[in-house]
């Protein structure tokens, strides 16, 4: 019989072993799912003068009666970007939601009035407010060019000679300060490349992986609402050694030739509409021509090679090109570590 | 031994030798379906639709040498109308290795039916199957037939072995069992990828300590090879099970406890191989059971009374258990009129498509939680081993010395352990009876007679606020008459009446079970099923049915127009 006691207390103990679930529920609440949704707390704003040149943030609250998706979209009235934040929860949390002057889509935000808007998912209600920014957000990374005091130094640029060749600094429609750099034009006979922009490079202090440094470009595209057919950029970058000269056989910098360590990343099509700012990072970089050892190795980085395509009219290559010129203009050219310029 | 190796039974007319032998099955089924009438037309359907099929299942026993058997079934199909071959199909639909080592080790390979207890290894019984009559007893073989559906086993493939000890100190008995097997293989998902294959093992110890006390223990595991895929996520979920039974007599009766025990885990392995890393997992839960039941019947059968108390954690998995037969997937459309009305509705799902439809139903074992419609079965619609559940049953089985009255009563009050969606949580009542008049014998009349009705009703409520309140009420009644109009000849006559009304949640889950949302139906519908025909029995197992259905479902305030079809049914179906 004791044997039966020991069995009986073997398995009452396992049972007290194990606990229980604890929690009160499980799935997503059906207050959540169905119930009316109602604002407890209205849209909060820390600031409304921020500088975020001085690293101010712009913080945010507000308190719902259940998670729900929202989202938080800060409208430049005069630069006309746009910034948007979003979230699924019942509360905006002020430690956690907050604006540095960043922004999602180009172009940056001004000194300027803006205006707030905190909208949420299948519901009519929108909660608005206003800012006015009194200093920009200054963003860290390496300027490659922003063509505010022409092109760089000892930049190398070349470009054919057909027709409304472009291939210069202009003021109408900068990106970033007061000036852009023009890329376009439309070749006359069977030919591909329209120009190219050499710019020699110091990044020996840079101490990123490929997979961690991004290159980031603004691309303006498009005129009186159209663009020519497979336009394109190519971005070279050398990790060639060699000094960066002229070499007029090449039309450009020496450092790219088809014996240097080069590698390529093209932006194809150029297919838009304004202004567009893209980021990618070097290790999406190809391997133009194996004069190295094939690792992209950012300190190695001695030279930027901005080159504008684009499929010809000529020998019914792309007819429908015949009356549009190329463009494909570049402003606030700048490298980044660790994250792409819109995400800092 | 709680696992059970084997095939479908055989039949006494099975021709024996030394060497071969054979049994089987050979079956003619035709039906011919017709629209009935109903308010919303329906032109694009035909108006009646016919088919059939003969079919022979030749099992062949080959003992090439003593306690070595094989088995092989060959299935010979053609389809009523089809032209002669091409409508004919020949497949192997089981094969067997099974024999004795030493005649101490039995061993099976191939094709076997397991069981092991109801929370690691079950095959439960499909919904509103629990006190069938006898006039779909044709339609409801079919069904666990041609889904290999016996005695609550799951077929799977694979190897199984047992053996025993005796002892003439300590304990009386040890007896052993273990099986490994593959219910799904590796198959592509994509051009270049390639799924896990899932295996599922596990074994038995069982020990009769004395005459009284039996302590048992049970383990399985379902779980997936990464190295055998290109995916890198693999399943693992292990149960293990305790159990203790005391059996004790009385003069004219036997009682018998059993307390058992257990717990599950089950998470998802991230495999890093390829990149060096290490391992990790994610979606880890682990869920105890607790089961404590008393049993007490009469020597002469005349009373078994069964009262217990079960807890099952939310967090239970058990998938050998918890894996349904039907499948309620919407890609799982109903065979019979798919679509009605000239609007190309869906036609939803009746109790006659339940007990006809054979695509209808599932034969692997699943790693998630299964879909299925709380009106059929919301109290337990994975069995006992249903998740989320506490609460305490009855049951009881009460007949008359010469079975002139035989009655059952199943009932079940539990409460969720923890809400979904709310704090609240849902109280289930489950209340389920039947009772069968066997007339010729309260008469002494000569020829059969009988009387069969059933209820089954499940209540399902929970309070809380406008949003999280509901109320659902299922009910299921069946009533059966038959009667013996010439010696073996029976006509029958039934009617199957569903109910449905209320409001409840639909649960929907992600990829590795966990809620992602609760879907507000409402349902008020009510099905219908008239059956009256003609059967003879030539002999259990044998016999010949013809039958004609007039079936077909309502709905009040729903958007599905109502809907009657009839059907003319006959079965010839013979066990060799």
């Amino acid at each position: 019989m004791s044997i039966n006691k020991n069995i009986i207390l073997f398995f009452l103990a396992t049972i007290c072993f194990f606990t229980c679930t604890k929690r009160d529920y499980e799935g997503p609440l059906l207050t959540n799912l169905y119930g009316e949704f109602e604002i407890i707390d209205s849209l909060k704003i820390s600031t409304k003068t921020p500088d975020f040149s001085s690293n101010e943030l712009v913080k945010f609250y507000c308190k719902l009666n259940k998670d729900i998706q929202w989202k938080i979209t800060i409208t430049g009235l005069t630069s006309n970007s746009v910034k948007e934040i979003s979230g699924f929860s019942n509360t905006i949390d002020s430690n956690l939601i907050f604006w540095n002057g960043n922004t999602s889509q180009v172009p940056f935000f001004k000194q300027e009035d803006c205006l707030v808007e905190l909208t949420f998912n299948n519901e009519p209600d929108t909660l608005r407010d206003s800012l006015s920014i009194l200093g920009n957000k200054i963003y860290d990374g390496i300027l490659v060019a922003d063509f505010e005091d022409g092109l760089p130094i000892n930049s190398i640029l070349f470009h054919q000679f057909s027709m409304n060749m472009t291939f210069d600094t202009a003021s109408d429609q900068a990106l970033v300060g007061n000036t852009y750099f023009k890329m376009g034009g439309r070749m006359g006979w069977n030919e591909w490349l329209l120009g190219q922009l050499d710019i020699p490079l110091d990044l020996s202090n840079v101490n990123s992986s490929a997979e961690n440094f991004y290159l980031n470009i603004g691309i303006l595209s498009g005129i009186n609402g159209e663009f020519a057919s497979d336009q394109f950029i190519n971005i070279l970058i050398s990790e060639s050694s060699s000094p960066f000269n002229n070499d007029p056989s090449n039309n450009g910098a020496d450092v790219f030739q088809d014996t240097m360590e080069v590698y390529k990343y093209q932006i194809r099509p150029v297919d838009w509409i304004g202004w567009n700012y893209l980021s990618f990072s070097y290790d999406q970089f190809e391997v133009k021509s194996m004069g190295g050892n094939n690792s992209r190795n950012p300190s190695d980085i001695s030279a930027i090679r901005i080159q504008c395509q684009s499929c010809p009219y000529a020998s019914a290559n792309c007819p429908e090109n015949i009356n549009i010129d190329v463009r494909t203009d570049v402003d606030f050219v700048i490298f980044t570590e660790n994250s792409r310029l819109l995400d800092q | 031994m709680l696992l059970f190796i084997g095939t479908i039974p055989m039949g006494s007319f099975a021709q024996k030798n030394e060497t071969v032998w054979f049994d089987g099955l050979a079956r003619s089924y035709f039906a011919r379906d017709v629209i009935g009438e109903t308010l919303e037309q329906d032109t694009l359907s035909a108006k009646n639709a016919s088919n059939g099929y003969n079919l022979v299942d030749l099992n062949t026993h080959i003992n090439p040498i003593e306690n070595i058997e094989i088995f092989a079934q060959l299935r010979i199909k053609n389809q009523f109308g089809s032209f002669f071959g091409s409508g004919t199909s020949i497949d192997v639909r089981q094969l067997t290795a099974k024999g004795t080592i030493k005649n101490k080790v039995r061993f099976s390979i191939g094709d076997i039916y397991l069981k092991q207890n109801r929370f690691t290894l079950f095959n439960y019984n499909e919904d509103l199957s629990s006190y069938e009559n006898n006039m779909f007893k044709s339609y409801r073989d079919i069904i666990h037939y041609e889904n290999f559906y016996t005695q609550n086993r799951w077929r799977l493939q694979g190897l199984q072995t047992d053996f025993s000890f005796e002892f003439d100190r300590f304990i009386r008995t040890l007896e052993v069992d273990f099986f490994i097997t593959r219910p799904r293989g590796s198959t592509a998902l994509s051009n270049t990828t390639y799924s896990s294959d899932l295996l599922l093992s596990g074994g038995t110890i069982l020990s009769k300590l004395n005459k009284k006390l039996t302590l048992e223990g049970n383990y399985i595991n379902l779980f997936e090879l990464p190295s055998s895929g290109t995916t890198n996520i693999s399943v693992n979920n292990p149960v293990y099970h305790s159990a203790l039974t005391y059996l004790g007599n009385s003069k004219n009766a036997n009682f018998k406890h059993t307390l058992q025990s257990g717990f599950s885990e089950r998470n998802w392995l991230h495999s890093e191989l390829p990149n060096g890393a290490s391992d990790s997992t994610s979606n880890s839960t682990e869920g105890l059971f607790f089961e404590f039941e008393n049993e007490y019947f009469k020597n002469d059968s005349t009373l078994k009374i069964t009262l217990g108390y079960r807890y099952v954690d939310p967090n239970f998995r058990s998938a050998g258990a918890q894996s349904r037969r039907l499948n309620f997937l919407p890609e799982n459309t109903n065979t019979i009129y798919p679509m009605y009305t000239n609007s190309s509705l869906t036609r939803p799902r009746s109790i006659f498509d339940l007990l006809t439809d054979e695509t209808l139903y599932n034969q692997d074992i699943s790693s998630n939680l299964m879909v299925f419609n709380p009106i059929y079965s919301n109290v337990l619609p994975y069995g006992d081993a249903t998740p989320n559940r506490n609460g305490i049953y009855l049951k009881s089985q009460l007949s008359t010395k010469r079975k002139n009255l035989v009655s059952i009563i199943n009932s079940g009050f539990f409460r969720e352990v923890i809400g979904q969606g709310t704090a609240y949580r849902r109280n289930f009542i489950l209340l389920k009876g039947a009772v069968k008049f066997n007339l010729h014998k309260i008469f002494s009349w000569e020829k059969q007679m009988s009387l069969s009705v059933s209820s089954e009703n499940e209540i399902t409520n929970r309070l809380g606020d406008s949003i999280e309140s509901l109320s659902l009420n299922s009910h299921q009644i069946n009533v059966f008459l038959s009667t013996e109009i010439a010696r073996k000849l029976f006509l029958q006559f039934a009617f199957k009446q569903f109910y449905a009304n209320g409001k409840e949640f639909l649960t929907q889950r992600d990829n590795y079970g966990n809620i992602t949302n609760f879907v507000l139906t409402n349902f008020d519908q009510k099905d219908q099923l008239i059956s009256a025909g003609i059967s003879y029995m030539l002999r259990e197992n044998v016999y010949a049915n013809i039958q004609y259905n007039w079936w077909g479902m309502s709905f009040n305030d729903q958007a599905y127009p109502n809907y009657n079809y009839r059907r003319l049914l006959f079965i010839l179906s013979v066990k060799l």
